[in-house]
């Protein structure tokens, strides 16, 4: 039918591009520098030990990792408890601070960066990984008070009334009811701060010391001097993006509540 | 339901995230405003941060026809991917709505290129226009759309058109998303009713589902619109800016005055200004998506 | 007269007791220094420095080990992409931690740094008895007007060259003396096939080379918005005999020059040399043209002597190793000419190590360790390196030698950086066809006029 073909035009379209920076990984360098594209070769799986070990870019993955996995448990650890006030609870100025963190969560960076580098550099944080965490999580612990508000505000109210009749107090309420039943909202929460948090550019790389270096700040430095080297750049722009697409079709089911700020439950 | 007793206690919950947002974010928010009204500058002597008033201010408006081109550009960049990016995705989220029954399966396919890492989106592109061995170059060239000697991101005229395009083949998955999942929680009544009036189908899109799908269609436009307005790490690493001045957007402008020139109280002010444009346009989106104020459920605003 | 006589010999033994007291104490200190002892009371430090991600550096990463061992003083360099070594410094500096114990940056940064207050002059240490290695003698071991430009501002020492950069002209001299070339060119223009020594046969060789059906090219421009176009685009405007201000050195003011007609002519006549280029030419810096001359894809260009070894002697990485020619940049009005450019060694005020800094920078100085990274792709400044049978052979000393013997210096001032961003805008302006080159000139010259204020006026007002 017409929809189909449409459809496969359509994806085609919007995949090519990234299955030819995965092939251009696994080509020779002749191959990938050919002036006509080349579909069939024989593949080559050198530029990847080439980059990630001889030229010592390992530590990046790891760099990278650690700054989203913490500034993810950070997040949460600031933002749950506040998503549940906000979910359970009625107080004067309630919408206005509600807004005050939709606010942060789309502060463009570039209006931040120079002042959280100073703020870091008066703290003596700026050798250290804490700084891009720290940084990482102003948007992040926004992002899990409105995601999380959401799948407490689904939970219906008469459960939390049947846990206190059963003698729960209010904490225990929270912790061993709510906090159960709202699993899957929170792991799916987790990982989309762990996706913005490893994919962001501008924060860590103003504010990353040079041994803490996150996978996205090593790409520009690629481009220059190894200009030549395409094979292995396109090793870093695959490590960069494979792990994360994984975790995004984790998450698939509550990636639009995330992504519209809770308004939109897909 | 309203704790009385409860009433004191639960808001200290928030205090932590609220401690922790004024300190690494408000507080160096309001250190940056503070700037601007300073002659902090890091590479010129003698420029340490004395008070200035609005000198800054002043030759924002009137001294730099740099600043208002790279927002004009910006505003245009915006205006055309935004509008490109709804009517496609808009078309492609009704075209798996009602034709696709896997519509699942196609979307997390479709969903590749919005999760990339921005800067990788910018690396990928780099490559396929590159006028040497860029495949998209050479396809073009083949279709008879380039001739030989044109290049994408060395031509002044091509390369903003080329910047809107990658984002088009970025975000148009976003708004497929939501725009499916809005559909997909569409009541079925009104479709029903419809369509025993006897209604054909065009007119059953423009008098039913535009008008149930609008707070939709406003939140999409408004958080693509955001989102483009802050477009920093793609031209960031494909141009820098160039050639000459035409993709230089306003946040690779204000980075230019932070970071090349170093004249950090000017950068204030246009960061400052960045700034205020978004917060402008959040306002707007939160008004218009949650426009029941004091409401507690959120989720319900599209059913609502 | 008894007395004098006694005296006369009492003087002259106390002369000669003196010299001989003298001498024996100044040899035992020729003797007695060595980097060891110098050392000894910081052993265990780590000092930290900062530089571009090139060759000079990693030949320097190589070499550090040798120090190390010697002195007990770990060395940790940070290597990073030209633009980010610099932003890193900036904002290390000024926020004042010390984190560097001394940094490699470009010569015109200097300006900025001495005059915010952020570097340490070097002359306490070069005196300092226990740290100064007497062997080590800048005034005669470098090249003076490449040490007064690179480390010198206002008339003080902040440090030594790390790399001595300029830029000339690369050419296929396996092309060049290809019979067949050689016949088809003269019948055409009727002269000899050579290295461009004007710049009309500079346009004549790009033309007869530049073949893009086969994938060749005349040459490259590096035209990008970026520093690259600035630096190459000197290289012109010095050659028509024009500058950018009218000064004699580079921690000087002076008018405003760079909207002269020298100038404009020279700016037009480099546009023009985009007919010989690839299409690509306005999205490339030194790294892009670097790299199509590997690939054997152009046959001249203008470039850097830090970059020639990777085409010239490398056979990994360059098609073309081997048969690569050098010359000095063609001559126009101005005559022969060169640019100084360089990254320098200096010492920030807020280092923690700055005695054991200064060590390791004296010792990198020494010849040994200078051969070795010169070899090693470096730029050296020192004329005894040069002159060195090794170096003699590399296919690129003559014309290195040649061109930093005529380099004209540019601006160190602290607004200088601000000046290349305003030319490069306006120049990228120009070469993109948003404005004329007479157009995007003026608007340079006002815009650096108002910059730096009174001490430079416009030469040539805008109509």
């Amino acid at each position: 039918m017409a929809a189909v073909a449409t459809l496969v035009v359509v994806l085609v379209l919007f995949l090519t591009p990234y299955i030819w920076i995965i092939l251009t990984s696994i080509k020779s360098r002749l191959d990938a520098l050919a002036d006509v594209p080349v579909w069939t070769f024989t593949p080559t799986f050198d530029h990847y030990p080439k980059i990630f070990i001889d030229k010592d870019y390992l530590p990046l993955v790891w760099n990278s990792l650690i700054v989203a996995i913490f500034s993810t448990v950070l997040s949460l650890i600031f933002g749950v408890p506040a998503a549940y006030v906000f979910a359970r609870f009625e107080f004067p100025g309630k919408e206005d601070l509600f807004f005050f963190f939709l606010t942060t969560r789309m502060a463009p960076p570039i209006s931040i960066v120079v002042p959280m580098f100073m703020l870091f550099s008066v703290l003596g944080l700026t050798d250290k990984p804490i700084a891009v965490i720290l940084a990482h999580t102003t948007f992040n612990v926004s992002l899990v008070v409105w995601m999380m508000r959401g799948f407490f505000a689904d939970i219906p109210r008469e459960i939390d009334e049947a846990a206190m009749m059963d003698g729960h107090t209010r904490g225990g309420t929270f912790l061993r009811v709510l906090l159960p039943m709202a699993a899957p909202g929170l792991a799916a929460t987790a990982v989309l701060c762990f996706i913005l948090s490893w994919n962001e550019f501008l924060y860590a790389f103003i504010l990353v010391a040079f041994e803490g270096r996150t996978l996205t700040v090593g790409i520009p430095g690629l481009i220059t001097p190894h200009g030549t080297l395409w094979g292995q750049v396109a090793a870093v722009a695959v490590v960069a993006t494979l792990p994360i697409l994984f975790f995004t079709f984790l998450v698939q089911k509550h990636l639009v509540r995330g992504l519209t700020f809770g308004a939109v439950k897909g | 339901m309203t704790r009385v007793l409860d009433h004191g206690v639960a808001p200290l919950l928030l205090i932590p995230s609220v401690i922790l947002l004024l300190v690494i974010l408000v507080g160096p928010f309001f250190y940056m405003v503070w700037t601007g009204f300073t002659d902090l500058h890091y590479a010129l002597p003698g420029r340490d941060g004395a008070f200035v008033g609005f000198d800054n201010f002043r030759r924002l408006m009137q001294d730099d026809p740099i600043f208002w081109h790279s927002f004009l550009l910006t505003l245009k960049f915006v205006f055309w991917v935004v509008l490109v990016e709804f009517i496609f995705g808009f078309a492609l989220a009704m075209l798996l709505f009602h034709y696709i029954k896997q519509h699942r399966f196609i979307l997390t396919m479709l969903l590749v290129p919005m999760m990339l890492a921005p800067i990788a989106v910018g690396l990928i592109w780099k490559l396929l226009l590159s006028g040497d061995f860029g495949m998209f170059t050479y396809y073009m060239r083949m279709i008879g759309i380039f001739d030989q000697q044109t290049s994408v991101l060395g031509n002044a005229s091509l390369v903003m058109p080329a910047i809107m395009m990658i984002d088009v083949w970025q975000w148009t998955p976003f708004v497929t998303l939501v725009m499916l999942a809005g559909l997909l929680s569409l009541p079925k009544e009104p479709f029903e009713a419809a369509v025993m009036d006897g209604a054909r189908p065009v007119q059953v899109f423009k008098d039913v589902t535009l008008p149930l799908m609008r707070p939709i269609i406003a939140l999409v436009l408004l958080l693509r619109g955001i989102d483009a307005f802050k477009e920093f790490d793609k031209v960031f690493i494909l141009t820098g800016g160039g050639p000459g001045i035409s993709t230089e957007m306003l946040s690779i402008y204000t980075f230019r005055i932070n970071f090349k020139d170093w004249d950090l109280s000017y950068g204030a002010v246009c960061a400052f200004m960045v700034y205020l444009v978004v917060l402008i346009m959040c306002s707007v989106f939160y008004k218009a998506v949650y426009w029941n104020q004091g409401r507690s459920k959120p989720t319900q605003a599209v059913t609502s | 007269m008894k007395n004098s006589t006694i005296t006369g010999r009492f003087c002259r033994s106390s002369i000669v007791g003196a010299a001989l007291a003298v001498f024996t104490l100044g040899s035992a200190d020729a003797i007695a220094w060595s980097l060891e002892e110098a050392a000894a009371p910081y052993k265990g430090a780590t000092i930290r420095t900062v530089g571009e991600a090139l060759p000079p550096l990693e030949a320097m990463n190589k070499l550090k080990s040798e120090f190390e061992k010697r002195t007990g003083i770990e060395v940790v360099i940070e290597m990073y992409e030209h633009s980010e070594a610099v932003n890193k410094v900036m904002l290390d500096l000024n926020s004042k931690r010390g984190r560097y114990d001394f940094i490699l940056q470009p010569h015109r940064e200097l300006g900025r740094f001495v005059t915010n207050g952020h570097l340490e002059a070097l002359e306490k240490y070069m005196s300092n008895e226990k740290l100064r290695d007497p062997s080590f003698n800048p005034e005669k071991q470098l090249y003076q007007s490449l040490w007064k430009e690179i480390s010198w501002y206002e008339g003080k020492v902040y440090g030594f060259p790390f790399t001595a950069l300029t830029m000339y002209m690369w050419y296929r001299d396996d092309l060049l003396n290809d019979p067949k070339e050689k016949s088809g060119f003269k019948a055409k223009y009727g002269y000899e096939l050579k290295p461009a020594s004007n710049w009309q046969e500079y346009t004549d060789i790009s033309e007869w080379f530049h073949r893009p059906d086969e994938g060749f090219y005349g040459t490259a421009l590096q035209g990008k918005r970026h520093e690259a176009l600035w630096y190459e685009w000197l290289n012109f405007l010095y050659s028509f005999g024009g500058d950018m201000l009218d000064t004699k050195s580079g921690s000087e003011c002076g008018p405003v020059i760079v909207n002269s007609p020298e100038a404009v002519a020279s700016l037009e006549y480099y546009k023009s040399l985009m007919a010989y280029s690839p299409a690509d030419t306005l999205n490339y810096t030194w790294d892009d043209v670097m790299a199509l001359m590997q690939q054997g894809k152009v046959y001249q260009m203008i470039m850097w002597n830090d970059a020639t070894y990777a085409v010239a002697e490398d056979h990994e990485a360059s098609t073309v190793a081997g048969k690569m020619g050098f010359d000095i940049v063609p001559q126009g009005d101005g005559g022969k000419i060169g640019q100084v450019e360089g990254w320098t060694y200096l010492v920030p005020a807020y280092s923690k190590n700055q005695e054991a800094a200064y060590l390791f920078i004296q010792w990198m100085m020494e010849e040994s360790q200078q051969l070795n990274q010169h070899l090693n792709g470096g730029a050296t400044a020192r004329p005894d390196v040069y002159a060195h049978p090794d170096v003699q052979k590399i296919s690129y000393s003559k014309a290195s030698m040649d061109t930093n013997a005529v380099a004209k210096s540019k601006p160190t001032i602290p607004e200088s950086p601000q000046i290349t961003d305003i030319l490069v805008r306006e120049l990228s302006g120009y070469m993109s066809d948003a404005k004329s080159a007479q157009e995007a000139l003026d608007a340079s010259a006002v815009e650096i006029s108002k910059l730096l204020g009174s001490c430079a006026p416009m030469k040539y007002p805008v109509q």
